[in-house]
């Protein structure tokens, strides 16, 4: 996805996605103005906690629909492998830096970023696995 | 999987994109299956050889 798709799907993927971001950047805001300027306390620090988390959940069934929804298998087949990279990339930071904290004393990182580090390795694999059809 | 579509598209002198507009696929997915790199579904072959009234043993080939 990382140039304008031009199937239904990958239009409506764009669509999905879009709001979904705008969603979480509010759910964010929300919940850190929350937790700096009202004292949550209880259930309620778990709910806030976990608001932004939501969107970003839910940008994972949107690219779960688009793989359901497109018609061209070639495009799918495309995602699918650059999904698999995603997943593969992102546990193995995962893992490599949770052992570099148990053992090196490397700084603490928020497992927060395997979301993000999914996107990077999905996003960097997607044209160098079209380039292997060309 | 090696197949005839260069030479069929050429017979009826469409170009990768014409012949992609009437699959409903992308020109990128016309292109990789024609140079070999990606094998089509039983599906998209069959739908292939009824736009070239053919028959899939007639337009792919299983040797290397």
């Amino acid at each position: 996805m990382i140039c304008m798709p031009t199937s239904k799907a990958g239009r409506r993927y764009i669509y999905r996605l879009f709001p979904t971001m705008v969603v979480y950047i509010l759910f964010l805001f929300v919940a850190q103005w929350a937790f700096h300027h009202r004292h949550a306390t209880g259930l309620f620090i778990y709910l806030l906690a976990i608001l932004p988390a939501l969107p970003l959940i839910g940008s994972l069934a949107i690219v779960g629909l688009y793989i359901a929804e497109e018609s061209d298998e070639f495009e799918r087949s495309i995602i699918v492998q650059s999904m698999l990279w995603g997943l593969g990339g992102a546990l193995s930071v995962s893992t490599i830096w949770g052992f570099l904290e148990d053992f090196a004393k490397a700084p603490h990182v928020s497992t927060f970023y395997v979301y993000l580090f999914f996107w990077i390795f999905m996003g960097i694999s997607q044209p160098l696995i079209r380039l292997r059809y060309k | 999987m090696k197949n005839r579509l260069r030479s069929l598209r050429a017979e009826r002198n469409w170009s990768q994109a014409d012949l992609a507009e009437r699959l409903e696929v992308s020109r990128q997915s016309v292109n990789a299956i024609e140079t070999g790199k990606f094998d089509p579904s039983l599906p998209l072959a069959f739908k292939l050889a009824r736009l070239f009234n053919s028959t899939i043993e007639a337009i792919f080939t299983d040797e290397q």
